[in-house]
């Protein structure tokens, strides 16, 4: 049954996320792309990491989603009749450069066969005695970065006379 | 007890925290000044309460502060006769200080940051004198030393008062140095930090280990007490308002020094080299003020010179042993050196701000009420018989003389030549301030101050003045001569444990003859030269500018004028080479140097490219799948 | 496990394909170029946590949230600086800022 799901999912989250690069509305593919990253949350939960589905959904498709729907609104980019997609020439290159990757990617994961360790369910326990134990200057640095991110904005953010 | 020794400290401690936090604001002028004086007074309640109790030597803990595996030191009080005496004095002079204050300042804008910094440094002194450990100690030292920085410097607007402020701090820090070293490096030989402790250990160590901390104790009451060499400070702190320069000079501060060494007296004492060198820091020091005080025209200066001079009589009555002797001198000269500077501060608001003596005189009948109790001042630092100031600085040369050998006999001679000359600088601050006529020519700018144009002075300036001429007078029951009858101070300080030897009554009573003598004569060479009808053509030589030995003196020495040759110059300069040939010519130019390098090859760069950042992406991303494709179908 | 490591790394490959493509193709419009970017991070978040299911360390879903954390810092800066270049040139193109070259 979770398998199923997971391929349902998949096909949802890929889906969103090809409506979203091709949408020439900049609202709309924001839109799109919660949704993809809602299905792709889902598949955190299957892949038993519950919390970062709920970190999933409430920074990336909550928080840094309205952020970018935010700074469309404020630049005022959304409107309907100047929005026009790239022309369909600027396509090719990108798509043959991802699509290598792609194949090549997917070769060396097809091709890459290990047995599963010890299925114990990763529990929330676990985790946060791994961040803050094993990690614990990763997350002083991080929370460090935050600062100077908030700092960096306010400064670049600020009325010029 | 306990109750009593917490209230101590912590009355003014909280009357400086109420002051600093809710003054101004919240309560008006005058609430804050009766909030200060009262803290005082309560604290000194509480001493006198502390005294009536007192039977044994007590240690009181209240609250512990640093404890890391061996090391503890907690906020822990130590009572003694020692420290009871010098918190009664402490508390009761800085009392009438405080009250004093309130008439002084009584104009001036920023009163509540003076009494909240005034409370803090009767707080930060009685720490320093109840300290049971040595950190404790340190703390009241540094917080003595932070206050007198800043009350020196209380009127920071004017330049000059800054620098004196800034000066008084940086010179004691030397000392300072000096005494971190020596309670560290305690620590680290005896593993403990409590006083009474390590004064019973002075016999365990090495002499030399014991005459390197000795020394650098010596250091650390150098630099507090203003003792050769490091007594720049002491004349310049006379910047501050003059309540602040009779507490630093009576009551705290200065008198920290001593307390120090005689506080650990029992240890360093062990090692003669360093009760020598006490002695002839002290003697030197008595000397050199004296005869800068000799000259000087300020009344302030001459005040700081001689407090300079008798703190020099307190250490060479250390040096000597005799810490009876020094404390009872310490109590003495903290009554009638306070009344001393109360006194100059009422002439000197009386005559709006004049400090120069040679425009002042005749201050005799316009100023009855200072007169007198400035003259039982006189009286005590001129050492004239019966006074307070006779006993207690015949005590120290008595003890000098019992020492006896050469070094001792040669100290004991220059007190002697000191004390003359203590009694011919003073007889002449009294007699060309306040006798003469009050009218005399003067150059440019000047003119005699008639009596109208007296400034009349609060009810409450003057009589402080009145306890502190009593105690000063008759500070000498305290401790009388053992031919009179064994002194209270010394009965009551013999519990310390220090064994004093006494002269024998004959030798005692000659020796004061003696001491008397000098001091009479010294008078009489003042009064020779400055009295009756001598006073104009005197007056008018000394107020050319002086020349010779007289120039050399009124610089004290001349000794700033060497420091800054020896010190202040090479640092200036080195400061100066390091900013701008090695900072700026060295560092910064290199960097920029580097920086525009970089600049310069980014834009040879940016030349070339097309700058466009999809390019850069494409290319990019190129790149990447060039790699992942050679990792799947390339690798061998 | 409820499906092959595999599977999901190819899923992994195929957003991480979709969001290079999103990056490169949108020149005309910064925003769309940042969504990119996150779309691939996405990816990249699903390989670390596909990873830590797989061998039942916590480790790699550590690394997702730190991956988060630092996305909502590069966002943040990102949109401010695409508020300041636009209220500089009135536009979101990309190949307008070229400033560097000279």
């Amino acid at each position: 049954m979770e398998t199923y799901l997971f391929y349902i999912l998949a096909t949802v989250t890929v889906i969103g996320t090809i409506l979203a690069i091709t949408e020439k509305h900049p609202v709309h593919a924001i839109v799109y792309l919660v949704t993809s990253f809602f299905s792709l949350a889902s598949i955190f939960f299957l892949l038993s990491a519950p919390l970062i589905a709920m970190f999933e959904v409430i920074i990336y498709a909550g928080a840094v989603m309205v952020l970018f729907m935010f700074v469309i609104m404020m630049l005022d980019l959304g409107r309907a009749d100047e929005a026009k997609r790239p022309p369909l020439r600027q396509w090719f290159l990108p798509v043959i450069l991802g699509g290598i990757i792609l194949v090549s990617i997917g070769v060396l994961a097809a091709g890459y066969v290990t047995t599963p360790h010890a299925p114990g369910a990763i529990t929330v326990r676990d985790f946060a005695v791994t961040l803050f134990r094993k990690y614990g200057v990763a997350v002083e640095i991080i929370s460090m970065q935050l600062l100077f991110a908030v700092v960096g904005a306010l400064y670049l953010g600020r009325r010029r006379p | 007890m306990k109750a009593y020794l917490e209230l101590i400290i912590l009355l003014p401690l909280l009357g400086a925290i109420i002051n600093a936090l809710l003054g101004g604001r919240l309560l008006s002028r005058r609430a804050s000044e009766w909030l200060a004086c009262a803290v005082i007074w309560g604290s000194f309640a509480a001493t006198l309460a502390a005294a009536i109790v007192y039977r044994a030597p007590a240690t009181v803990e209240i609250v512990s502060w640093l404890s890391d595996f061996d090391f503890k030191a907690s906020l822990t009080l130590y009572l003694d006769p020692l420290s009871l005496s010098l918190c009664l004095m402490i508390t009761f002079v800085c009392g009438l200080i405080h009250l004093y204050a309130v008439g002084y300042m009584k104009d001036d804008p920023s009163s509540v940051r003076f009494f909240a910094l005034l409370n803090l440094f009767v707080a930060a002194m009685l720490m320093l004198v109840l300290a049971e450990n040595l950190p404790l100690l340190y703390l009241g030292w540094e917080g003595v030393g932070f206050c007198s920085y800043a009350l020196i410097g209380f009127w920071h607007t004017k330049p000059a008062n800054a620098t004196a402020g800034r000066k008084a701090f940086i010179v004691t820090r030397i000392g300072d140095t000096g005494l971190g070293i020596a309670v560290v490096w305690m620590f680290e030989l005896f593993g403990t930090e409590s006083i009474p402790h390590l004064n019973q250990m002075g016999h365990l160590l090495p002499a030399g280990i014991v005459t390197a901390l000795g020394l650098l104790m010596l250091l650390a009451a150098m630099g507090k007490s203003a003792q050769v060499p490091l007594m720049v400070w002491l004349p310049d702190a006379m910047a501050g308002p003059t309540p602040v320069s009779a507490q630093i000079h009576a009551a705290t501060m200065v008198t920290a020094g001593v307390y120090l060494l005689m506080r650990m007296f029992p240890l360093i004492g062990v090692s003669p080299t360093v009760t020598a060198a006490i002695a002839i820091t002290g003697a030197l020091t008595a000397f050199y003020g004296a005869t800068c005080a000799l000259v000087q025209r300020d009344l302030k200066r001459i005040l700081a010179y001689s407090t300079i001079s008798q703190i020099g009589y307190m250490m060479l009555g250390v040096g000597a042993g005799a810490i009876t002797a020094a404390t009872f001198h310490l109590l003495v000269h903290a009554f009638f050196k306070a009344l001393l500077f109360l006194g100059a501060g009422c002439v000197i608001t009386a005559l709006h701000h004049e400090q120069d003596i040679f425009r002042m005189g005749g201050l005799r009948r316009t100023l009855p009420g200072i007169f007198w109790p400035f003259l039982a001042g006189a009286l005590c630092l001129a050492g004239v018989p019966l006074t307070g100031g006779f006993f207690s600085k015949d005590g120290i040369l008595g003890a000098v003389w019992l020492k006896g050998g050469a070094l001792y006999g040669g100290l004991y001679v220059v007190g002697l030549v000191t004390a003359f000359i203590t009694a011919v600088y003073t007889a002449r601050m009294v007699l060309v301030v306040f006798c003469g006529d009050g009218i005399h020519p003067l150059p440019p700018g000047g003119g005699g101050l008639g009596r109208g144009g007296l400034k009349q002075l609060p009810r409450i300036m003057e009589w402080p003045l009145i306890p502190l001429a009593i105690l000063g007078l008759c500070g000498g029951l305290l401790n009388l001569p053992e031919y009179m009858g064994n002194g209270l101070l010394h009965l009551f300080l013999l519990s310390l444990g220090s064994h004093e030897q006494t002269l024998p009554h004959s030798t005692e009573i000659l020796l004061q003859g003696v001491a008397a003598a000098v001091a009479a004569a010294g008078i009489l060479t003042a009064w020779f030269r400055y009295g009756g009808k001598r006073r104009q053509e005197s007056l008018a030589k000394e107020q050319k500018p002086a020349g010779g030995i007289a120039a050399f003196l009124l610089e004290g020495w001349r000794v700033d004028a060497l420091y800054d040759l020896l010190l202040v110059r090479p640092y200036t300069r080195l400061s100066t080479f390091l900013w701008q040939q090695l900072d700026e010519g060295c560092i910064d130019d290199s960097l920029d140097r580097m920086a525009s390098l970089f600049g310069r090859c980014g834009q040879w760069l940016g030349g070339r490219g097309q700058g466009r950042v999809s390019l850069s992406l494409l290319g990019m991303a190129a790149g990447a799948a060039l790699m992942v494709f050679w990792m799947v179908w390339g690798m061998p | 496990m409820i499906v092959p490591l595999a599977h999901v790394l190819i899923l992994a490959a195929i957003l991480f394909g979709l969001g290079l493509v999103c990056t490169l193709v949108w020149r005309s419009n910064v925003i769309m170029l940042l969504i990119g970017i996150e779309i691939m991070l996405n990816a990249a978040m699903l390989v670390f946590v596909g990873g830590s299911n797989h061998w039942g360390m916590a480790d790699g879903q550590v690394f997702a949230l730190i991956i988060m954390a630092m996305t909502s810092a590069e966002v943040s800066l990102a949109l401010a600086l695409v508020v300041y270049l636009h209220r500089r040139k009135n536009t979101v193109d990309v190949d307008e800022f070229r400033e560097l070259q000279d």
